[in-house]
């Protein structure tokens, strides 16, 4: 079978650090954190972790009320990445309606705080009569997906994936497929999450968050180091316009780069440990996908949360099959860990290290820790050349993906 | 409660749940052709109006017969005269 070419021709972003790519970048690039003490959550019994990062929610009344009444946050987050990633890309109304044109945008579930109002509403009392019309459409797990297609008069394909942190590399990954397969012309795709002291709970009782930085916010998460003591969860969203290569050539689209490789796995080990050896597979199978050899990737973009467990395995998978070729950093110590949104943001910053030629380093990695040696870890700002690079995502649930992005100007070196 | 107290109350719900400006919630404004709600924000209507007046209306047969700003006036005003005649 005879498979299309995929590239990546626009980019959108809501982060804890702005909300548009400019702003986000800049903040990496000055190497700031947008993690900050959450007082609001002394009041939860239990709570150990008092620490967040943010994005700001604005100009959210743009979007008419009868659109905005089934949108969450993270669905307004998504709308407003999605309209910027639009307004990059430069396709039309009629390439939206075409019905070529779909949409896969992945979260862990539908908005934390209208599940949470729903119960609180609801459950007193067990009373459904003050419920309001669009809290089921606020809850439900394709709500982010669902918002931003009938937003934007979306025809063609709609889904959501639902893999916690890996969603949003599903979601891109998936689009991936289906473009070159020839389904669709056209995906917006990517990952929204929202912020709530149920999600950073979720996390806490599993003793998987940062609890020894509530009062020096700044300096957590630390992915690799080896004070490192968790995750910070962030909020946002991430979405990129995928396009069939000729389609983009065709209308002089500007291509950010061509995806070249991607595969997803489950570990079918542990619900919630990382795994090794499913990590390895995931890798090497994009590299296959791909067609090329560890020694050929520039850049890593890791998943490295900063938990004690996920990073040990990570470093270990990476060690493994790069050895200390292939320079490797994480994005959380600027933004938070924004989970089903994390892939989709942090792919978008890859791409715009690879068209700078520039490595953004590792926030509050000051000391290797000893379980993660053996990898090129970026401590600073770096120049280098970046014709490819590998984004890894591995959620809950032993889920894993990896996708290849290859700059344009070097497919035919 | 005065019928000019349900007009205010009424009044304020739609300018607060439904964004409309105040100019435009004349009586015989159809909540549909002049105000622009749909049959999701009818459900929420209902919600809202429980809440501003403490009462129950979502069983309410009379609920599908309104079509004006008066004639929701008008229903609240019944079931308020309701009310205290059964006190």
């Amino acid at each position: 079978m005879n498979l299309k070419r995929v590239v990546i021709t626009g980019a959108g972003v809501i982060s804890p650090l702005g909300n548009e790519v400019h702003s986000f970048i800049e903040g990496l690039e000055t190497g700031k954190s947008a993690v900050r003490y959450m007082e609001e959550w002394r009041g939860y019994t239990g709570m150990r972790s008092h620490v967040a990062a943010p994005a700001e929610l604005k100009d959210e009344r743009k979007i008419p009320r009868q659109s905005r009444r089934s949108m969450g946050r993270m669905s307004i987050f998504a709308v407003q990445a999605s309209e910027q990633a639009i307004a990059d890309s430069g396709i039309t109304p009629a390439d939206m309606s075409s019905g070529r044109t779909g949409c896969i945008i992945g979260s862990t579930m539908g908005s934390a705080k209208s599940i949470n109002d729903v119960f609180e509403t609801m459950l007193p009392a067990k009373d459904l009569s003050n419920l309001s019309s669009s809290m089921f459409f606020q809850c439900m797990a394709h709500t982010a997906a669902a918002n931003v297609a009938q937003y934007l008069g979306l025809t063609g394909y709609i889904m959501a994936s639902a893999a916690a942190c890996a969603s949003s590399l599903q979601a891109v990954g998936t689009a991936y497929d289906l473009i070159r397969l020839g389904r669709q012309d056209i995906f917006l795709c990517g990952g929204a999450e929202e912020l709530h002291p149920t999600v950073t709970g979720s996390f806490d009782i599993l003793y998987a968050t940062s609890v020894k930085y509530n009062q020096t916010p700044q300096k957590t998460p630390r992915p690799f180091d080896k004070d490192r003591d968790g995750l910070v969860c962030g909020e946002g969203s991430g979405i990129l316009v995928l396009e069939e290569y000729e389609h983009a050539v065709c209308r002089n689209a500007k291509i950010y780069a061509e995806i070249t490789g991607y595969s997803t796995c489950g570990s079918g080990s542990h619900m919630s440990q990382s795994d090794k050896q499913s990590m390895i597979h995931c890798m090497n199978e994009t590299l296959h996908c791909a067609q090329i050899t560890p020694g050929q990737i520039d850049y890593i973009s890791a998943h490295a949360t900063g938990t004690q467990q996920g990073d040990t395995e990570e470093a270990a998978a990476i060690r493994e099959v790069f050895g200390g070729s292939a320079p490797v950093s994480s994005l959380k110590g600027y933004i938070g860990h924004t989970l089903g949104a994390s892939g989709a943001i942090e792919l978008i910053a890859s791409l715009i290290m690879m068209k700078k030629g520039l490595i953004y380093p590792t926030l509050n990695l000051t000391e290797v820790g000893s379980d993660c040696r053996g990898i090129k870890h970026v401590t600073e700002l770096t120049p280098k050349k970046i014709n490819t690079f590998l984004k890894n995502c591995f959620a809950f649930g032993g889920i894993n993906a990896s996708l290849i992005c290859r700059k344009m100007e070097a497919i035919n070196d | 409660m005065t019928e000019q107290e349900i007009v205010e109350i009424t009044n304020k719900v739609f300018e607060e749940s439904f964004e409309i400006e105040r100019e435009k919630l004349t009586p015989d404004a159809h909540i549909f052709t002049d105000l622009g709600l749909d049959s999701l924000d009818i459900v929420d209507l209902v919600v809202a109006l429980q809440k501003s007046f403490g009462v129950m209306i979502r069983n309410e047969e009379k609920v599908r017969d309104i079509r004006t700003l008066q004639d929701i006036y008008n229903f609240i005003s019944a079931i308020k005269k309701e009310e205290t005649a059964k006190k």
